[in-house]
């Protein structure tokens, strides 16, 4: 309990410090909060079009397909609010510059602190707007469902969370060998767009890929089938079987790497 | 108390050769060559707590690298360490806790943020007790002479500045070992005396095991008594630093200011000529003859002004590189 008072403590401190730096600069603030604003507007207006121009998507409805998109973004926010900046492309950055020296000599978890170094409040007011679409949808859709399945939802949101914070994890443990990997960080991040989209509109190569070699389909897919109820039992523990695969191999990536690292001259 | 202790250091670098120019990096990557690069080689070094160490040697000797390995930066390739007996590579939380590394090139503060905030950040992260934190605080503003600029922010700071702000927060934690990587690089000539002043006022109690690398060997004249050359990633010498004329090629020098004539023949009887002008010339003689080739010269010359001095550090360690090289 001592530790994850102390860990929880760290987290409030350095979203502290990364807002006192972004206040450090007014107009830097107050444009970065109108960049955020009009960007929620924006993926508003998407949504919406969405709604005008297509029926069905697969064998998706509507509300189906808005259910997915709104799972998606949530995942896709909480993702990019914590780790994915600082481990896509702050740490390779560090790794670089050498500027990962100074990380290594704090007495707090390395993973930890490379993770979530870099938390921007100001992201969170983005962010409600995105759950509050969510509700949206969840109070749109044709019929109720149960407590276990919103708790199979949320396990699944969580266990997409983690199975991308191990594939980011992979990626920027590479930078250890290559002093670069923001390359294939951006690739990642180009092929994770099509978890919000059905995996019914792909057929065979790119189905099997987005299916089993980078199951996608678990970031938004398949919590919404969890939410939907048709979403088997066995799905749920393949897709944490997964995840903790891949979660393994990120860590040992990360260990090996850290062996690895030979900083920047002096 | 043995503060560090190292056996069998070895460190191994593998970078990628490129030729020159846009066609040497087309090639490069299709083809390219790996080159290991052995940046220290079978080092071995103690210290204890009290001692302050100057660790010399030119531009890639290893300093750095020895200086990472022991803070647990860089895994070595082969070898052991073990720092206040913790494994630095494992970097455990109480090891972490132990140490500070400061690196006179690279800034860890918080660029737009003045020096106070990352004080904070520092009593934070290393879970330093109110009391302890206020007394330490106290003490490096004192020493480090930063009162009057712990609120500005660091961009708005000269470098010196920034550094002496960097070291004292650097040793919030009451660290036991201090790793100082070249700490008064490109600072004036005041901002450099301050540092120096700061080093001996932490090494002074004897509490803590302090490593200096510099290039500027007034910061290790002034700091250190014990020297620890590398050249190559080897030691050439490692005792205390007023030994070092001794070691292996003694000699003084005998600085003459002349009234009258004198014979350059005679004087190359006595020594090795070494500076020769109109009135003044400088002998290098072994020194258990400097006071008789002293006297020699009062003797038998009319002389304005003379001095028998030790050659500088800079021309020992020019001499012991150059025998390596």
């Amino acid at each position: 309990m001592g530790q994850i008072r102390r860990y929880l403590r760290i987290v409030s401190l350095l979203i502290k410090t990364g807002l006192m730096q972004q206040m450090a600069y007014r107009p830097h603030f107050v444009s970065m909060f109108a960049g955020k604003v009009i960007r929620i507007a924006l993926l508003l207006l998407f949504f919406q079009a969405v709604f005008l121009k297509v029926d069905r998507i697969g064998s998706w409805s509507y509300d189906q397909v808005l259910l997915l998109f709104a799972t998606f973004h949530v995942v896709d926010f909480l993702m990019s609010i914590t780790f994915h900046r600082n481990l896509a492309f702050y740490l390779p950055q560090k790794v670089h510059s050498g500027d990962f020296d100074a990380r290594m000599l704090l007495p707090v978890n390395l993973l930890f602190l490379s993770s979530f170094e870099r938390i921007e409040l100001i992201d969170f007011a983005s962010f409600l707007p995105t759950l509050g679409f969510l509700g949206y949808v969840l109070s749109r859709l044709e019929f109720s469902f149960t407590g276990g399945q919103l708790l199979v939802y949320l396990i699944l949101l969580a266990n997409a969370l983690l199975f991308l914070f191990a594939a980011v994890l992979a990626i920027a443990s590479l930078s250890f060998w290559t002093t670069q990997s923001s390359g294939l960080a951006r690739i990642f991040d180009s092929l994770l767009k099509v978890g919000r989209y059905p995996i019914e509109i792909f057929e065979g190569f790119w189905r099997s890929v987005f299916l089993y070699i980078l199951p996608l389909v678990l970031i938004a897919q398949l919590p919404s089938e969890a939410l939907l109820g048709i979403l088997s039992p066995r799905a749920v523990l393949i897709t944490g079987a997964m995840t903790g695969f891949l979660l393994a191999l990120a860590l040992l990536l990360w260990r090996a790497g850290l062996k690895q690292y030979q900083s920047a001259s002096s | 108390m043995i503060a560090l202790d190292a056996a069998g250091l070895t460190k191994t670098y593998w970078y990628y050769e490129k030729d020159p120019g846009l066609l040497g990096a087309l090639r490069g990557l299709f083809r390219t060559r790996k080159t290991p690069v052995e940046a220290v080689r079978d080092l071995n070094f103690e210290m204890r707590l009290g001692e302050v160490v100057g660790l010399i040697g030119p531009n890639g000797a290893g300093k750095t690298t020895t200086l990472k390995m022991l803070c647990g930066i860089l895994h070595p390739s082969e070898g052991r360490i073990a720092v206040l007996g913790f494994t630095p590579s494992r970097r455990e939380k109480a090891f972490l806790k132990s140490i500070a590394y400061v690196s006179g090139q690279r800034n860890r503060l918080f660029w737009d943020l003045p020096a106070e905030d990352y004080f904070r950040f520092c009593k934070a992260i290393y879970e330093i007790p109110d009391d302890l934190y206020e007394r330490n605080r106290r003490r490096v503003i004192e020493v480090a002479e930063i009162g009057d600029i712990l609120t500005v922010p660091q961009r708005k700071l000269s470098f010196g500045q920034r550094k002496r702000c960097e070291l004292a927060a650097a040793l919030l934690h009451d660290p036991k070992v201090i790793l100082l990587d070249e700490p008064t690089n490109a600072m004036d000539l005041l901002s450099a005396g301050r540092v120096r002043q700061f080093i001996r006022e932490e090494a002074r109690e004897g509490k803590r095991a302090v490593i200096v690398t510099s290039h500027n060997m007034t910061d290790i004249e002034t700091v250190c008594e014990r020297v620890t050359i590398l050249d190559k990633g080897r030691i050439l010498y490692d005792g205390l630093l007023r030994n070092l004329n001794h070691a292996d090629h003694s000699v003084k020098r005998i600085r003459v200011r002349f009234q009258g004539t004198w014979q350059i023949e005679s004087l190359r009887q006595l020594g090795k000529v070494t500076l020769l002008q109109e009135d003044e010339i400088s002998l290098e003689v072994e020194p258990a003859r400097a006071p008789q080739v002293a006297s020699c010269l009062l003797s038998t010359s009319a002389v304005r002004d003379i001095s028998i001095t030790d050659p500088s550090l800079e021309e020992i360690l020019g001499s012991i590189y150059g025998k390596t090289s």
